[in-house]
């Protein structure tokens, strides 16, 4: 009889002493698994979902205030949860997080793979701070660095066609029409005009006009390539619509350029030729 | 004269340097083609592959099967050795490529620099200063000679020009 006291007042003790013990381990407990697992994940966050899941699942229950009395076994920490058999008593960090089924594959592509691993590695090594702009500091270097790798694989595609016919010049109708334009101005200003002023002022007169004229052309939608240097702004933060006014505008000016070029090339040898014809004739 | 003749100088070498750069690949083709002496093998080990592969095909596995199984080995073996050689192949002809870029924009830069060292101080063509004013300074530069036309804007204006019509015509 007085054995079975003893004994029930040892485990009392035993109980008590192991409620201390669990109590003093569920302390900081939240801090202590977001360094085992992670991030702390206070908004929902589905594109990690897939991941998540198939992460082992703590079943740190920090609701319960009763002791452990009933003899009922403990869930391992390493044991995923089966499909559809939320616990009510899971963190609240897990509550929000749905559990895909087992029998379907796992949809995720190369990016959003990278971006998740690097989603966790990056959280694993973050300290815990309870801030938003930390936070939002590591969402927005993630969402540079899945950028940087979509414009990585689009620059691979791009490689082999610019590997091909690197410095092609593409001659829609407007850009004919303003080099012959140039080439016949050019000769005209050679014969009839240039002894009264400078050859650069008819230039810039048809370079006007071809401002007017060029809406009176088919509009050529001209794809714009992925290059290192549109890559590299674009991930310096630099919108997509300033980069592509700017190289909109850059195209206009070597337009511009070529017309120069063609019309000054072909002012000098009109000179040459006369020059010559006009030595040999007696 | 030679004068007369410097801006068709420059215009003939920026001419002839932009079409050897359009030939480049075929002549980096060409030179692997003459310094590979074993082509024909390839084209052999292809043709033994194939007529490996259409007797295979002709054997039932069931009834043959050590046959088939010792023609299965040839063909992989045969497969290997093609693989390798046409490996070493690829190899070779990107290193002839390589060469042969590097031999041509060593040329390209050699001729450029003689020739703006010879026409630094003379102009290539000259022309009433008033006609291309008010640009005449930097039409003329690095001469400074008055309606002269300087190398490196001929140089840069031919470059322009004959890209425009080299790609227009190919």
């Amino acid at each position: 009889m007085e054995a079975g006291e003893e004994k029930t007042g040892s485990m009392s003790a035993a109980q008590l002493r192991a409620e201390k013990r669990r109590r003093k381990l569920l302390l900081n407990s939240e801090d202590r698994m977001n360094r085992i697992v992670g991030f702390a994940q206070t908004e929902p966050d589905h594109s990690a979902a897939a991941l998540r899941s198939a992460e082992p699942h703590f079943h740190l229950d920090l609701d319960r205030s009763e002791p452990w009395s009933s003899p009922s076994p403990r869930p391992s920490p390493f044991l995923s949860e089966a499909p559809g058999a939320r616990s009510h008593t899971a963190t609240p960090e897990r509550r929000g997080s749905p559990l895909p089924d087992f029998g379907q594959p796992r949809r995720a592509s190369l990016e959003g793979d990278v971006g998740g691993l690097r989603h966790r590695a990056k959280a694993e090594r973050q300290s815990d701070e309870a801030g938003g702009s930390p936070r939002r500091g590591l969402h927005q270097y993630l969402s540079r660095f899945d950028d940087a790798m979509k414009l990585r694989s689009q620059l691979a595609n791009e490689k082999p066609a610019q590997d091909g016919g690197s410095d092609v010049e593409e001659f829609d109708p407007f850009r004919v029409f303003r080099l012959v334009g140039s080439v016949l101005l050019a000769v005209f200003v050679r014969v009839f005009v240039c002894k009264y002023l400078s050859i650069f002022a008819p230039f810039l007169t048809l370079e006007l006009a071809y401002m007017g004229l060029s809406k009176y052309f088919p509009k050529v939608e001209k794809k714009s390539k992925t290059t290192v240097l549109t890559a590299a702004l674009l991930l310096s933060g630099i919108p997509a619509e300033v980069i592509s006014r700017s190289m909109d505008t850059y195209r206009r000016m070597g337009d511009v350029f070529s017309d120069l070029c063609v019309y000054f090339f072909t002012f000098i040898i009109s000179h040459e030729i006369l020059t010559l014809f006009g030595s040999e004739t007696p | 004269m030679a004068t007369g003749c410097a801006w068709f100088l420059v215009l003939g070498s920026v001419f002839l340097c932009n079409l050897m750069k359009i030939l480049l690949p075929s002549i980096s083709s060409f030179l692997t083609k003459m310094v590979q002496k074993d082509a024909e093998q390839e084209s052999e080990m292809r043709t033994e592959i194939q007529q490996m592969k259409k007797e295979q095909s002709s054997i039932s596995m069931m009834d043959e099967f050590a046959r088939y199984a010792r023609l299965e080995r040839k063909i992989n073996k045969t497969t290997d050795k093609l693989k390798t050689h046409v490996q070493s192949r690829t190899a070779q002809q990107a290193k002839m490529k390589w060469v042969v870029n590097i031999i041509f924009y060593i040329l390209q830069a050699a001729l450029m620099v003689s020739l703006i060292w010879k026409y630094y101080s003379d102009p290539v063509t000259v022309v009433p200063s008033k006609w291309i004013a008010p640009v005449e300074r930097l039409v003329a530069f690095p001469t400074g000679v008055a309606g002269g036309v300087g190398i490196t804007c001929w140089l840069v204006v031919c470059n322009k020009v004959i890209t425009l019509g080299l790609s227009a015509v190919s």
